[in-house]
């Protein structure tokens, strides 16, 4: 290792975070080079000196001032206790299935519309018609005919069919 | 004596009395960790006082088996970065700090404790950014080691070795800016 290489361990090498396999290689150098080793000797006594000052301007709490913020947690919530079970899993698996929910759910609606998809291009079925039907499915037995009507958009042309309650076509009109 | 999980679990219990002992032992440290943070004694007991309610308030969502005090300390940081984003702080420590290395008039306060080291300390932090402040601290003055550190922070073990890595050669050049004499090269 060169000399730029080695410098840049330095400031792991002080505080002993260095990677056991470099370690060796950097001593070996440090015995050989004055400039790194002196980069060395001034990075140990900065971070000694910074911890002796950290050290002796250090704050404590006074007892009485400590007490009364427990105090104060203590008396202003308690500890929130969730209503449902805690998740025993990794939370990516709590969000794949609340996506899955959330897709099937999305079929479940968007799926009906497209079953109602236009039956032949520039036409519709009437809201009318559906409404017809739908009324009907509340007193069956006296069902008689069923009529649809379906409208172009381009001409206009309205065409209603009846059924009767087999569903066989009575009338076109 | 009971560890730390036994006091969680005493205080979700309902016996309060038991935070306190359940912090007792963490109490300095997170003191001083917001303290070097924000540079200002009374606005770091603000700041800890907020993260011990959340602390309590959240105990619940403590799991079981991992570390209680690098969980308190990631609260307490985070409570930090809060403070200082929110106050827009840090640009106006920065400065009230190269003024107090400048000789500008320190507060009653400062003049009360040891003027000299505290000046020396905040000479040597100022130059930092807050993540390399958190993971110096955490580290060289609360005896953290990397791994824990980056579970405090919430970042990668290489990420807490480079801020650190950084921080001590900014310390460093500005320790030898202090005392060029007894660093100088031979």
């Amino acid at each position: 290792m060169n000399c730029k290489k080695i410098q840049r361990l330095l400031p792991v090498m002080v505080g002993s975070e260095i990677p056991e396999s470099k370690i060796s290689a950097v001593k070996a150098h440090l015995e050989k080079c004055p400039e790194c080793r002196h980069e060395y000797e001034s990075y140990i006594l900065s971070l000694e000196k910074t911890k002796e000052w950290l050290k002796k301007d250090r704050k404590d709490w006074e007892d009485r001032e400590w007490q009364q913020i427990i105090q104060k947690a203590v008396r202003d919530k308690e500890p929130e206790v969730s209503a449902l079970a805690p998740w025993p899993f990794k939370k990516a698996w709590a969000y794949a299935l609340m996506a899955v929910f959330a897709i099937a759910l999305a079929l479940l609606v968007i799926w009906p519309s497209f079953n109602n998809e236009e039956i032949m291009p520039g036409t519709r079925m009437l809201a009318e018609s559906q409404t017809e039907l739908f009324r009907s499915f509340e007193d069956k037995s006296k069902q008689e005919i069923i009529s649809m009507t379906m409208v172009s958009k381009e001409t206009g042309l309205k065409i209603v069919w009846f059924f009767n309650k087999n569903f066989e076509l009575e009338d076109k009109k | 004596m009971k560890n730390d999980g036994e006091l969680v679990e005493e205080v979700l219990r309902g016996v309060h009395s038991s935070f306190e002992i359940l912090l007792r032992p963490y109490r300095q440290g997170l003191l001083n960790m917001v303290y070097r943070m924000t540079g200002n004694l009374e606005e770091a007991k603000e700041v800890c006082q907020d993260a011990v309610i959340k602390i309590y308030r959240y105990l619940n969502k403590f799991k079981k088996g991992r570390s209680f005090k690098n969980w308190i300390y990631k609260i307490t940081v985070n409570s930090t970065y809060d403070f200082l984003r929110k106050k827009k702080k840090y640009e106006d420590i920065v400065e009230g700090q190269k003024n107090l290395v400048n000789g500008a008039s320190p507060d009653p306060e400062k003049q009360l404790l040891n003027k000299e080291i505290r000046a020396k300390v905040e000479a040597c932090l100022q130059i930092l950014s807050p993540k390399e402040k958190a993971v110096f601290l955490l580290r060289d003055e609360e005896g953290f080691s990397i791994e824990e550190a980056s579970k405090v922070l919430g970042c990668s073990s290489m990420s807490v070795r480079t801020h650190l890595s950084r921080a001590r050669q900014k310390i460093r050049t500005r320790f030898e800016k202090i005392y060029p004499i007894r660093t100088r090269k031979v």
